[in-house]
């Protein structure tokens, strides 16, 4: 098979990428394994939510600050304006409804009731964009009987520290009830598969007419709407008050509704996903990476003039630690890590983690190297980079979403 | 939550540490009608009763350097298979011979085991192999023996529900601070309650020290001195389990030669290092005893080798100084059982230590004929036949657990015996399950915050194994955390009590952080600190919730 560019990995970085290229007209097809970290993505994406520990007011003011081995530092402070927008309306045409600006974070609210900076947020999930004008006064906080997957008491704990009133109404029906009587199915998926007919999220609407009383905002654990976000409207028109989602534990309905769309999105372009599939090997030539094995297609590499690693970080297996090293198990490229087992981490588990900003070390086109040697037609992009921390700093997507688009006009200007 | 008004009641005897002996003296003095009261610092069996192999000895290990260890532990073996036997699994061992070690040896070993009455017969390598798929194929001799596995957190709560039952109170999270001492007597405790910050003293005849290592400071509030060897062990939890009978190298003792299968894992160990008794309460583990453990783990079973390590643990064997021990026996393993009156002028106060888990029973009974000797009490011993809570008579068998029970109420009865029928299950809450991988239900929640002292999500997972299996608590600590909080009325208390056994379980993920593990290690910051921001909940100055 021969192919414009292969995108190694489905996950966010190689969803927007393959999605950017395609709309050029490009060849492209994505290796995606099937699971991605959108799998714990409440549903927000973060440009830059912490610098030193503090909460960041403007994302674009302080990417200005961050050092030069940051991803962000290779497209520079400028690009990364003009490239949000870009972000925004591919969001757009894929379906996926958000809002924000890179010009001032908003607040997400967490399932334990924390408020996170953020960039671009579901417009049918709670978003605070002033903590001191909140959205509504009085809150309705609807929980569902027995599903566990979101911590109630802390929720409600941390909207009151934000200065809400909140009362907590515990509901059922009959359609959660069933999915109870085998308590492994009580899973955000599982209830979102089902709460999808008329007569369910009726039965749902008149559970919430009944009991929300004098609130002005109605919340719900986001279980609602896995492929878009008509079953909320629907929810929405049958309801009398505004109705926001709140994020629950993993897996993430969310997170899972915005890979469905960018799927289904870049599939409409032409583009090809191949699922279940992962990139195990490559042959390198010279200066060039020529081609591709899979798990699955072993006999059958995969060509193309471009290729990019998307594979993620250690928890998508597209970096790897074993007792000696950490490393790259595609190419076994050059990594950014310290070669002393015990600099990887450190001793308090919320402490920032050295491992966290491991990755692959790339030249400030985002191109990877092998012994030293760029391979010129091999980039990498999200979070299978190094020199940045998703967790400590909130930059997870907004680095596979940027980097993404910085590598798609790369691409696109080598011709 | 269960607590003891202990101000106003005068005990017969005291006894200080809630591991496996303390807790076994306990019952045994309850037993003998005696008004016991324990007493534990921490959680029960934080010490080396919860850091160990979790192997039920028979004793095979010591049949060639000390006769007496090992038919102390066949005795004991036989006697926790009756009055235990909710907390043992009967594997059966091996003692394997690898080309590496000399065969000559496998002879020696047969005959001190049959000197010291443990069954050891010699198996063909073709039959352990098959016994056996996860032992080293290269062996060139094997000896199957009755081992065992024996969850020791299970084991020793038992032995304090029973206690609880005859009338004994326990207290854990007090802390001794000082003894009460009067004209050569000991006459009390002065304890320091780490749950709210009180102190209190408690008047007992009788004081028993049964802190294990932490044996030496209790002597010398006391005024006395014990020498101890503090030995320190080392040991790694792979996440699966790869062996069905504990195997054993058949040599003399050494490095990491016993691979024991635990419930849903397996745990090879242990290391052997004498530290300084300042160090006892740092337990990190080192990048060299994990080193040795993995090199000589995968000897007994090269599987481990490409096996996930979910966690390293270490813990300190309480080994007496023999030079300092009155009856002039030369003891390294053995039980030791100090009366101060005749060995330091000091009245009412014993000290029992040395011996080994396995033989906690038997220390107990030790302990408690002392202390009956200073009160006359003359009534005999029955911990050896009657059967721990759990263990009765009665209790369902395996057939009758498949087909009348849901998962989660038979893992409950697995954990708790017949005492699962204490557990709520009537209606389908109740029945949820909160950890998937070891079937623990919201009922069981509640019956462990309610009846064994569960204080924190550490203790929930030492009464339940709530977050010990394959998972490592990933997401059933958050939903675990979230009923607590609930139960306890303190949903702040809770948030901060995840971090901290998130920050507990760190400390074993740490040492072997590579491969699966450290991406287990990322998921759980992704989920805990990305997703939720617990980092900056537990930061937070808010205000108290008002529930």
């Amino acid at each position: 098979m021969r192919m414009d560019t292969v995108i190694m990995g489905g996950g966010l970085s190689g969803l927007a990428c393959g999605i950017a290229l395609a709309k050029r007209g490009k060849r492209v097809a994505i290796v995606a394994s099937g699971q991605s970290t959108l799998l714990f993505n409440g549903g927000s994406m973060e440009m830059l939510g912490y610098v030193d520990g503090k909460a960041v007011t403007s994302p674009l003011e302080a990417i200005a600050t961050l050092p030069q081995s940051h991803p962000y530092s290779k497209i520079g402070a400028e690009r990364i304006a003009a490239l949000s927008e870009r972000v925004k309306l591919l969001f757009n045409d894929s379906g996926v409804n958000m809002t924000g600006t890179a010009n001032a974070n908003h607040w997400r609210i967490t399932p334990m009731g924390v408020a996170k900076p953020a960039w671009l947020t579901l417009n049918d999930h709670l978003r605070i964009d002033d903590l001191n004008n909140l959205p509504a006064k009085r809150l309705a906080l609807m929980c569902i009987r027995g599903y566990f997957d979101q911590p109630n008491s802390m929720m409600a704990m941390g909207l009151r520290n934000l200065g809400f009133e909140v009362k907590v109404i515990e509901f059922t029906t009959d359609d959660i009830s069933a999915l109870r009587r085998s308590p492994s199915e009580m899973r955000a998926t599982n209830l979102a598969k089902r709460l999808v007919s008329h007569s369910a999220l009726q039965r749902i609407a008149d559970q919430i007419n009944s009991l929300a009383g004098d609130a002005d905002m109605v919340l719900l654990p986001s279980v609602f709407g896995q492929s878009d976000d008509s079953d909320f409207q629907s929810l929405q028109s049958k309801v009398n008050k505004p109705l926001r989602l709140i994020a629950t534990l993993p897996p993430a309905v969310a997170g899972m509704r915005i890979q469905t769309q960018l799927r289904h999105y870049f599939r409409m372009l032409g583009g090809t996903y191949l699922m279940g599939d992962s990139a195990v090997s490559g042959t390198i030539e010279g200066d060039q990476l020529t081609s591709i094995t899979t798990a699955k297609m072993n006999d059958m590499p995969l060509r193309a003039d471009n290729f990019v690693l998307a594979t993620g970080s250690f928890v998508s297996r597209g970096l790897r630690a074993d007792y000696e090293r950490i490393y790259e198990p595609v190419l076994d490229l050059d990594v950014d890590a310290d070669a002393d087992r015990e600099q990887w981490t450190r001793f308090g588990v919320l402490e920032p983690q050295a491992y966290m900003r491991y990755g692959v070390a790339t030249d400030e086109q985002f191109r990877c190297r092998k012994q030293g040697k760029t391979i010129n037609n091999l980039y990498a992009i999200g979070s299978v980079l190094s020199g940045h921390d998703a967790v400590k700093m909130g930059d997870g997507t907004g680095v596979s979403l940027l980097t993404a688009l910085a590598v798609n006009d790369l691409i696109i200007a080598k011709k | 939550m269960v607590t003891e008004d202990i101000n106003n009641k005068e005990y017969d005897v005291i006894i200080i540490g809630g591991g496996a002996t303390g807790a076994g003296t306990a019952r045994d003095c309850a037993l003998r009608g005696l008004k016991v009261l324990l007493v534990e610092r921490n959680d029960y069996s934080t010490g080396a009763t919860g850091r160990n192999h979790g192997l039920m000895h028979s004793g095979a290990r010591y049949a060639v350097t000390d006769g007496e260890s090992a038919s102390e532990c066949i005795s004991e073996n036989m006697i926790l298979r009756r009055i235990a036997r909710h907390c043992v699994e009967e594997t059966d061992g091996l003692f394997i011979t690898l080309p590496e070690d000399d065969l000559q040896y496998q002879r020696t070993f047969v005959d001190a085991c049959e000197r010291a009455g443990i069954r050891a017969d010699i198996i063909d390598p073709d039959e352990a192999r098959a016994i056996e798929p996860a032992v080293n194929p290269a062996l060139i001799g094997a000896v199957r023996v009755p081992d065992a596995a024996i969850d020791p957190f299970r084991l020793t709560v038992a032995n304090l529900l029973d206690a609880r039952l005859h009338g004994a109170d326990t207290l854990n999270y007090h802390e001794v601070e000082g003894m009460v001492i009067n004209q050569g007597r000991v006459e009390g405790v002065k304890l320091f309650n780490k749950l709210n910050g009180s102190h209190v003293e408690v008047r007992g005849h009788v004081v028993v020290n049964a802190a294990g290592i932490w044996g030496q400071r209790i002597a010398q509030l006391a005024g006395v001195n014990i020498s101890m060897f503090p030995a320190r062990g080392a040991l790694l939890i792979f996440g699966h389990r790869v062996n069905n009978m504990v195997i054993n190298r058949c040599r003399k003792p050494a490095n990491a030669d016993i691979l024991v299968p635990d419930d849903t894992v397996c745990v090879i160990g242990t290391t052997s290092d004498r530290i300084p008794i300042e160090t006892v309460d740092d337990m990190r583990v080192t990048r060299e005893e994990v080193d040795v453990l993995l090199k000589e783990g995968v000897k007994i079973a090269p599987s481990l080798a490409t096996t996930r390590i979910i966690r390293a643990y270490a813990g300190v064997r309480p080994l007496v100084a023999s030079d300092d021990d009155p009856s002039g026996r030369s003891i390294s393993r053995g039980i030791v059982c100090l009366d101060h009156a005749q060995r330091d002028g000091l009245e009412g106060f014993i000290t029992i230590t040395g011996g080994k888990m396995m033989t906690y029973r038997l220390m107990g009974e030790i302990a408690t004929n002392a202390v009956c000797a200073k009160l006359g009490n003359t009534a005999p011993c029955v911990t050896a036949s009657q059967p721990l809570p759990g263990s009765e008579e009665g209790a369902p068998s395996q057939d009758d657990l498949t087909k009348r029970y849901s998962f989660g109420q038979r893992a409950a009865i697995g954990r708790h015996g017949s005492l699962a029928a204490r557990i709520e299950k009537d209606n389908d809450i109740d029945n949820a399950l909160v950890c998937e991988c070891e079937g623990v239900t919201v009922g069981e929640i509640k019956y462990a915050v309610h009846q064994l002292h569960v204080h924190n999500l550490v203790n929930l997972r030492r009464r339940t194994r709530v977050g010990m299996g394959t998972c490592q608590g990933k997401l059933c600590s958050c939903r675990a955390a979230s009923l607590m909080g609930e139960f306890r009325h303190d949903v702040k208390g809770a948030q901060e009590d995840l971090a901290a056994f998130l920050d507990e379980r760190w400390k074993g993920v740490r040492p072997v952080a590579w491969g699966d593990t450290l991406r287990e290690a990322q998921l759980t910051s992704t989920i805990y600190e990305g997703l939720c921001g617990l980092d900056m909940a537990v930061n937070m100055q808010g205000k108290e919730d008002v529930q």
